[in-house]
């Protein structure tokens, strides 16, 4: 890891224009693609940690989420086989009548910077199209975002699908979003709530049994 | 003082809405708590209007939200939305609103669909360009990206519309005025708009507004700075004009929940404080919006003049913390959940109504009202709880407290 050390410190100072550069050099010595993958990871969960205790806010989560990307997509094509393992397989969306999307965007960058498979299927999402989705892919968790009120109603159809088809055992529900509550989470018989996507993203470890 | 409703609300009252207003921002005792209701979208849905009528044609408008005062009234302010016409109001929220019945189906709300349509280099221009109505110039500048009734119009071909629009809008708002003066309410807003720090962060969107916060700072604050003078004349103009002393400025993406305390001192504060200044001198009320957590702001907020400034909460600052911690510099104004008033019962609503008014209300300083504006799938039982609750416990004084069971009198 000593060749990651300046990687590592321009990561977690945010020089994010030193970062892609660094990442060119460092893959010209020879260091793994797989190295990389850890070593963001480990930024990932610093920032994470101060994000938690309230050194960092939200634009240090974002911009780190953002280096992670970049960093991801540089070594995506020279990553081997069974270089990089999925954490879980998690559903992302909007529910129908809400288009909002930026706490829903957050969450995903981060759960994918936690080496979590997301597939997001946007805003506006049609309650039978999240379970078809949860069925096709086998996914364990189901992640509905929302911004306004008009969500609710979708939301709790989402749940009763779910029971209908029989799924309902198989995947674990997290709400969130600015208008949701956890007594809101109770009434339509989701399995977790939170307002914060990286409390969101410390909450889907748990049901992957990859957190505390 | 502009406008002087001097019809009393209830019986029982010792204060006109107006009078009861400029006490509780004086932070002193008024007869009982005030109310105001936001009421917007929930409006079409009580008296089954569509949605894409209610907010295309200002008649309709006016005859719903004047049946849903009649339905679950009364209140003390009236939320005067009523927006005319698309372009003015993008040019004073500064977003992309897709319609009902435009872009959307015809019975849902507006939604805001948030785009890139600002660059880094708009900094730039900002602050190079001269000082006179550079706010006014820079938002004409933006309207053609973003505004679906502005795309492809060259800026200087929108000012006809806009002048057409806004004389319109003062007409409908002069009518909700004399409406008002009759039933004894206070208009809420003089004149609305997104304050420079929380534009700039809509316009570039989140991803790379978050980048600029890192890698153009002193931009960010010198740029809401180069505009902040222009911005408050022209919101203390329209005020003016509307007859109606008080300014609602938008801060949705100024609280903790997204920046720093130190970006907030740092970048923020500066252009807030003179925006606020400037509003105040001109002998009105900055109504501050304040979306998310702000908890941890309040520190430097409290440089702003005393007794003076309304903070509108959303629900997500906690506002029993926030009377503590601000309660003696700022009128409060909240904060029943939007959650609560659309999932719970009555008696839940009530229940939360009355521990606001017992202790956000404390001493004065509070108006109760939702945390921003009302759900538009609120029950109609739990906002007639709302507006119970201050008559049944809002009354500061033994002599005028009033009994549960004396009916509440008519809206009308």
């Amino acid at each position: 890891m000593e060749d990651l050390k300046k990687f590592r410190e321009l990561f977690l100072s945010f020089q994010i224009d030193a970062v892609g550069p660094e990442v060119k050099a460092c893959l010209d010595r020879g260091t793994a693609p797989k190295a990389f993958l850890a070593c963001c990871q480990e930024c990932m969960e610093e920032v994470g940690g101060k994000f938690d205790t309230g050194e960092y806010y939200l634009p240090e989560l974002v911009v780190a989420g953002e280096m992670f990307k970049d960093v991801s997509e540089r070594i995506k094509p020279l990553l081997k086989t069974g270089d990089s393992t999925s954490t879980g397989t998690l559903v992302l969306g909007t529910p129908q009548g809400d288009i909002h999307h930026l706490g829903k965007d957050i969450f995903k960058v981060l759960a994918e910077a936690s080496g979590f498979t997301v597939h997001d299927l946007g805003v506006d999402v049609p309650a039978a199209s999240f379970v078809d989705k949860v069925e096709a892919t086998g996914a364990t968790i189901l992640g509905m975002s929302a911004l306004i009120t008009a969500a609710f109603e979708p939301m709790g159809e989402v749940l009763r699908l779910l029971d209908e088809k029989g799924l309902r055992q198989m995947v674990r529900v997290i709400i969130g979003g600015g208008v949701t509550t956890r007594e809101m989470a109770d009434r339509i018989g989701a399995d977790a709530q939170t307002r914060d996507a990286y409390e969101g993203l410390k909450i889907v470890r748990t049901f992957t049994g990859t957190g505390e | 003082m502009i406008g002087q409703p001097g019809k009393k609300i209830y019986p029982k009252d010792t204060m006109t809405a107006e009078e009861r207003l400029e006490a509780v921002v004086r932070l002193e005792q008024p007869d009982r708590v005030p109310l105001s209701m936001m009421l917007y979208y929930y409006n079409p849905f009580h008296t089954e209007h569509s949605m894409s009528e209610y907010m295309s044609k200002p008649e309709v408008y006016r005859q719903v939200s004047r049946k849903v005062y009649e339905d679950l009234g009364p209140w003390d302010m009236y939320y005067n939305i009523n927006p005319i016409s698309r372009l003015l109001y993008s040019y004073a929220m500064m977003m992309r609103y897709l319609y009902p019945g435009i872009e959307l189906p015809d019975n849902v709300m507006a939604q805001v669909d948030e785009i890139e349509y600002m660059k880094p280099e708009d900094y730039d221009a900002i602050l190079e360009q001269g000082t006179t109505f550079n706010d006014l110039r820079f938002r004409m500048r933006m309207l053609p990206r973003f505004c679906k009734d502005a795309e492809g119009v060259h800026p200087a071909r929108l000012w006809p519309t806009l002048a057409r629009d806004f004389i319109r809008q003062k007409r409908f708002w002069k009518n909700d005025m004399n409406w008002c003066r009759e039933k004894g309410l206070v208009m809420q807003i003089g004149m609305q708009a997104e304050m420079p720090f929380d534009l700039f962060s809509m316009a570039r969107t989140i991803v790379p507004f978050s980048l600029d916060l890192f890698q153009r700072p002193d931009k960010i604050r010198r740029a809401a700075l180069r505009l902040a003078p222009s911005f408050a004349e022209f919101m203390i103009w329209v005020a003016r004009l509307m007859g109606t002393p008080r300014v609602q400025c938008y801060c949705h993406r100024t609280s903790n929940s997204f920046i720093s305390p130190r970006q907030f001192e740092e970048l923020v504060f500066p252009s807030l404080e003179e925006i606020v200044c400037r509003i105040i001198d001109a002998g009105m009320t900055p109504i501050l919006h304040c979306d998310g957590d702000w908890l941890k702001n309040f520190k430097v907020l409290r440089r702003l003049p005393a007794k003076k400034i309304i903070l509108q909460l959303d629900g997500l600052t906690d506002i029993y913390k926030a009377k503590e911690a601000i309660g003696d510099h700022m009128c409060l104004f909240g904060d029943v959940s939007a959650e609560k008033l659309a999932l719970g019962s009555p008696d839940e609503v009530d229940e939360t109504c009355h521990r606001l008014i017992e202790e956000v209300g404390k001493g004065g300083g509070f108006i109760l009202a939702g945390g921003c504006e009302i759900p538009y799938n609120a029950k109609p039982e739990n906002l007639k709880a709302m507006t119970k609750s201050v008559y049944k416990h809002g009354y500061y004084t033994e002599q005028q407290a009033v009994q549960v069971q004396v009916p509440l009198p008519k809206a009308t």
